[in-house]
């Protein structure tokens, strides 16, 4: 029997969301077929790769990352040089020194750092905090506010510090605002709801529906952003059509298979290479779920993610 | 005596002259070209930009505009005609006050006076006021019968996170009492005339432009907007003139309520013009006109308050007092009020405080939590009572336990000795009760009774009220309410589990009875219980609607298409994995089985709890199995279409003994079998089918004889 191609068609579509200005500003959704189904339908706007900048440093990191940043001393320096990697769409700067229960670095440090990055790169920006509500919320605020017309996306609003957020980053300073979830559906959908009621446009949420390391209860996460994708076209649920920004690196370099030496279990072998693997494995494994964008940390991930989208597409 | 219409008119004409006269001066000394603009604004003159979508830039378009501010000032006696000149008013001092600016002039220089707030400031102050942490901004216009009391109003605005604007006299009053202003200090003097007010209607109508995205010269738009979003409010001190009575139409037409102690030729409006002769009630009036309601945010209390002291047990020897409810007379409820009937945080001790008994007394103690909202409902008292227990148990060195009349409350030697007192009781209830219900409690106040004659008799009042509450609970049937809840709160684990919650089918889980989902969805609207309409009748007894199908098939994002509620056999409801217990049927008998989680032995079914489990969990319809409720057992809808509750064939003994008074009742009065559980197999009659079946022809179950079930 000959093969017959019944592509799978929805009415509905994800909405687009625009990141950043000019030449090199990024747009976000506008699919009407699975994810990566480009064999269903046309996507216009392929997934993209951003690049997460953290403002603690890399001493920790595997030599190669230390390498690549070798001699950048501030974040500016640091994104100049991400801004160059292959494949880099975005730029994500994460502010974990900013908690409080950590070096609580104050907001108007963050604030000017981010600034001078938007100075010094024409990439769009993404802000991530610290997770910690109150100072995410106040470090959300001070970046919208700063980088008023960059059109930023602030990652993330969440139910505890939504109004906040919503309002100074998606209202005051018209800026893109992330919803950020716990891997549930209905959380995120309320979410979304919350801060539309709040009067931010739907078109300028950006969701975050929660994400694990490949092999760190994933099964979860797919399902999750593989039925909100299913709500959003099959049901024409409106409020779950945002585009789906997923922060892979945060989650993969705190794993075990990141960060172990191979001093320590040689079987396992070089540590960058886990890394790196641990990075890809996820990121590739949620662009197939249903993700519009990962943001990612190493060079090389960086680079094999973005080939990966482009053969797909 | 004038009319209200009269004074709105007089008043805005009086406005618009006065802003002739300021162009014509203005004129005089400068050309049409002359820019004019308010320093640091994208939104032109904010008033007539948001208003009129008009970009006022200098003299010429400022003379220009005059024109429709005084199509605004229609004169025929309708409430429209008064709206619209309020407006125009606001535009004309709005014009009078651009007139200063004309050529880049600075007339103010914010020491103290402020005159026009910034883009940068609406932002600084919008952000707050979207997200309740400002929950409003008042604006205080003339002179406070005394320097004093216009600092306590003052204050007191403060200490509520209230932003307040000063117009007149009152600026000198608090100047005099050394009181700082400033934008930080969310108190900023506007200016000595009238028309300084413009600068706070700019503040409203640009949080309208920056977050409410709406069209510049989009009137009804702005109006809307600023009605339903931007919480301020006019307070007027005596004597208000004919153009304050103006300024106050606009501030009305805008959504905004004026206060004022002037009764002279005032015109009450409900909610809208208040005439409060006492002015140092002006911050609650206005308040409440304006419907805020205020975050509590922290536990006034000289004690630690968290969850991790829940579990905290307080022995006989560490104890300072001893609420015993089966002891002495004492009680706990939550009452429903009349807004006015209640003034919001006040606690009140009856009786002696804590440091008047002995170590070690047992007292009476009834605390008495009374609550006003306009969405309050009675049926929340208990659902909101329930959660006392927590409440109290979070307390560092206090334990509670029980509910009702039937309470126990330990308070411990150190808490005693941190300072804790009776009224602090008050404060945590305060506290957590507006704090967590805020949705439908406006104004919370608490009562703390030690007084033994007084508690004795409220104890007989209260059970009256409990009395009243069973009752309701009995009268409230699947065919008493017109509508249902979904809970769809464990779609986290199961993803197309829904529940659908009746008044006779409580969540599977035990925890969400229907009044649990129905205050539910009205403290969070957008949650995970929604309102399924009791619409479209398929089958009553099958217990099918239209409605729950389609919520049904929403809920479950198209998993499921249907289900009865008062079956097992024919689309049974689904599980989570949750439930407490679970109904299998037992074809031997032609009865069904009923285990509960704890109950780890065998059933005659063959299997255990968690066998049986396994087949009925994970959001699928699996006839014969069922999950469910303990409180669903007696139900007069357990499994009705097949027979009802006479089909039970066998319970673990603890979970019988347990359901046993509602399920005889039930039984009683369905069937007319008396004792019913005595003819219900245990473990300790039977765990296989056939000694099972031996002993239910021995007792002449009924289920033996009716219909098959397959």
């Amino acid at each position: 029997m000959p093969f017959k191609k019944t592509p799978q068609k929805f009415s509905a579509a994800i909405k687009t969301v625009e990141i950043g200005t000019g030449d090199r500003k990024i747009v976000l959704g506008g699919e009407s077929v699975m994810p990566l189904y480009s064999f269903d339908g046309p996507i216009e706007n392929a997934p993209k790769v951003g690049v997460e900048i953290v403002d603690t440093g890399y001493a920790d990191a595997p030599e190669g990352l230390k390498a690549f940043y070798a001699g950048c001393d501030t974040m500016a320096e640091q994104a100049k040089k991400a801004a160059a990697m292959e494949g880099a769409d975005f730029l994500c700067l994460r502010f974990e020194s900013a908690d409080p229960n950590g070096a609580d670095t104050p907001v108007e440090d963050c604030v000017a750092a981010a600034k001078e990055v938007a100075d010094s790169v024409d990439l769009p920006l993404v802000i991530m905090g610290c997770k910690n509500n109150e100072k995410d919320a106040q470090l959300f605020e001070k970046c919208a506010e700063a980088l008023a017309g960059k059109n930023i996306l602030v990652l993330a609003a969440k139910e505890e510090n939504y109004k906040g957020v919503g309002a100074a980053a998606g209202l005051a300073y018209n800026q893109k605002v992330g919803a950020e979830s716990s891997v549930d559906i209905n959380l995120a959908k309320q979410l979304n709801i919350l801060i539309t009621q709040l009067g931010v446009s739907g078109d300028s949420i950006v969701m975050n529906p929660g994400t694990a390391t490949a092999g760190y209860g994933f099964e979860y996460v797919v399902s999750t952003l593989e039925r909100i994708r299913l709500a959003a076209l099959g049901q024409n649920d409106t409020t779950l059509q945002m585009p789906i920004i997923t922060p892979v690196a945060s989650e993969t370099w705190g794993v075990k298979e990141s960060v172990t030496e191979e001093a320590d279990i040689p079987e396992w072998g070089d540590r960058e290479t886990r890394g790196i693997d641990m990075e890809v494995a996820t990121a590739a494994a949620v662009l197939a779920a249903g993700s519009n964008g990962v943001i990612l940390r190493h060079p090389q991930s960086v680079a094999t993610v973005s080939r990966l989208i482009r053969e797909l597409m | 005596m004038a009319t209200l219409f009269e004074r709105v008119f007089k008043g805005s004409d009086e406005m618009v002259e006065r802003a002739v006269k300021s162009l014509e001066e203005v004129s005089a000394r400068y050309s049409d070209d002359t820019a004019v603009a308010f320093p640091d604004t994208a939104y032109y003159l904010p008033c007539i930009y948001a208003m009129t979508g008009e970009k006022v830039t200098n003299v010429g378009e400022l003379k220009n505009i005059m024109g429709w501010i005084q199509s605004q000032m229609t004169r025929e006696k309708k409430t429209h005609d008064i709206f619209t000149s309020g407006i125009g008013t606001a535009c004309a001092a709005e014009v009078i006050e651009a007139c200063k600016y004309v050529d880049g002039q600075t007339p103010y220089d914010h020491a103290p006076l402020w005159g026009h707030c910034t883009d940068a400031e609406v932002r600084e102050l919008g952000v707050p006021l979207v997200t309740g942490d400002i929950p409003g901004f008042v604006v205080l216009i003339g002179s406070a019968p005394s320097d004093e009391e216009a600092v306590a109003t003052v204050k007191s605005y403060q200490t509520k996170s209230i932003f307040v604007f000063l117009v007149g006299g009152i600026i000198d009053q608090v100047t005099r009492m050394g009181v700082q202003t400033g934008f930080n200090v969310r108190l900023v003097p506007e200016g000595y005339d009238l028309w300084a007010v413009s600068h706070v209607i700019s503040v409203a109508v640009r949080a309208a432009l920056i977050f409410g995205a709406i069209t510049p010269g989009d009137y009804d738009g702005i109006r809307e907007y600023t009605f339903k979003r931007v919480n301020a409010m006019v307070n007027a001190y005596e004597p208000v003139d004919d153009m304050t009575v103006a300024c106050g139409a606009g501030a009305i037409s805008y959504g905004f309520p004026v206060v004022t102690n002037d009764d002279n030729d005032m015109w009450r409006v409900p909610m809208s013009l208040i005439v409060q002769p006492d002015t140092t009630k002006f911050v609650e009036t206005s308040l409440e006109a304006r419907r805020i309601k205020l975050k509590v945010t922290n536990v006034d209390i000289p004690v630690n308050y968290a969850n991790a002291f829940e579990g905290e047990i307080i022995r006989r020897g560490d104890m300072q007092i001893e609420a015993d409810g089966s002891r002495k007379d004492c009680l706990e409820l939550v009452r429903t009020r009349e807004l006015p009937e209640v003034e919001d945080h006040k606690i009140t001790l009856i009786g002696p405080d804590f440091d008047e008994f002995e170590v070690g007394a047992k007292i009476n103690l009834a605390t008495i939590v009374e609550v006003a909202g306009k969405k309050m409902q009675t049926d929340f008292e208990s659902v909101f009572e329930r959660k006392f227990h927590a409440y109290i148990n979070c307390i560092e060195g206090v334990m509670h336990t029980g509910q009702r009349d039937m309470i126990r409350i330990r308070v411990s030697k150190s808490a005693y000795e941190a300072g804790f007192r009776a009224k602090h009781l008050g404060e945590v209830l305060y506290a957590k009760v507006k704090g967590e219900f805020d949705a439908v409690v406006d104004k919370c106040q608490v009562t703390v009774v030690t007084d033994p004659e007084k508690v004795t008799a409220l104890r007989k009042e209260a059970n009256e009220v409990f009395d009243k509450r069973d009752a309701r609970l009995l009268s409230l049937t699947d065919e008493t309410v017109d509508q249902f809840y979904t809970c769809i709160m464990c779609q986290a684990f199961s993803p197309s589990h829904v529940c659908i919650v009746t008044p006779e089918r409580l969540g599977l889980c035990g925890a969400v009875s229907w009044l649990d989902a129905k205050a539910t969805n009205e403290l969070d609207p957008s949650g995970p219980c929604q309102v399924v309409p009791k619409t479209g009748v398929i089958d009553e007894n099958l217990g099918k609607w239209e409605a729950v199908n389609e919520a049904v098939a929403k809920y479950s994002q198209g998993a499921l298409d249907n289900i009865s509620l008062y079956s097992i056999m024919e689309d049974p409801m689904t599980s989570c994995g949750c439930f407490e217990c679970i109904c299998g049927i037992e074809p031997f008998s032609n009865g069904v089985v009923i285990v509960n989680r704890e109950h780890t032995g065998m059933t005659p079914l063959g299997m255990t709890f968690s066998e049986m489990a396994s087949m009925t969990g994970g959001g699928v319809q699996t006839p014969g199995f069922m999950g469910h409720g303990k409180h669903f057992i007696a139900s007069k809808k357990f499994m009705k279409a097949e027979g009802g509750v006479q089909r039970i064939v066998w319970l673990p003994k603890a979970l019988k003994d347990q359901v046993a008074d509602k399920l005889n009742a039930t039984a009683k009065e369905l069937y007319g079998i008396e004792d019913f559980t005595s003819m219900i197999g245990d473990e300790t009659v039977a765990e296989d089918p056939e000694t099972l079946v031996e002993f239910l022809s021995g007792v002449g179950h009924p289920a033996l004889g009716l219909d098959p079930l397959m």
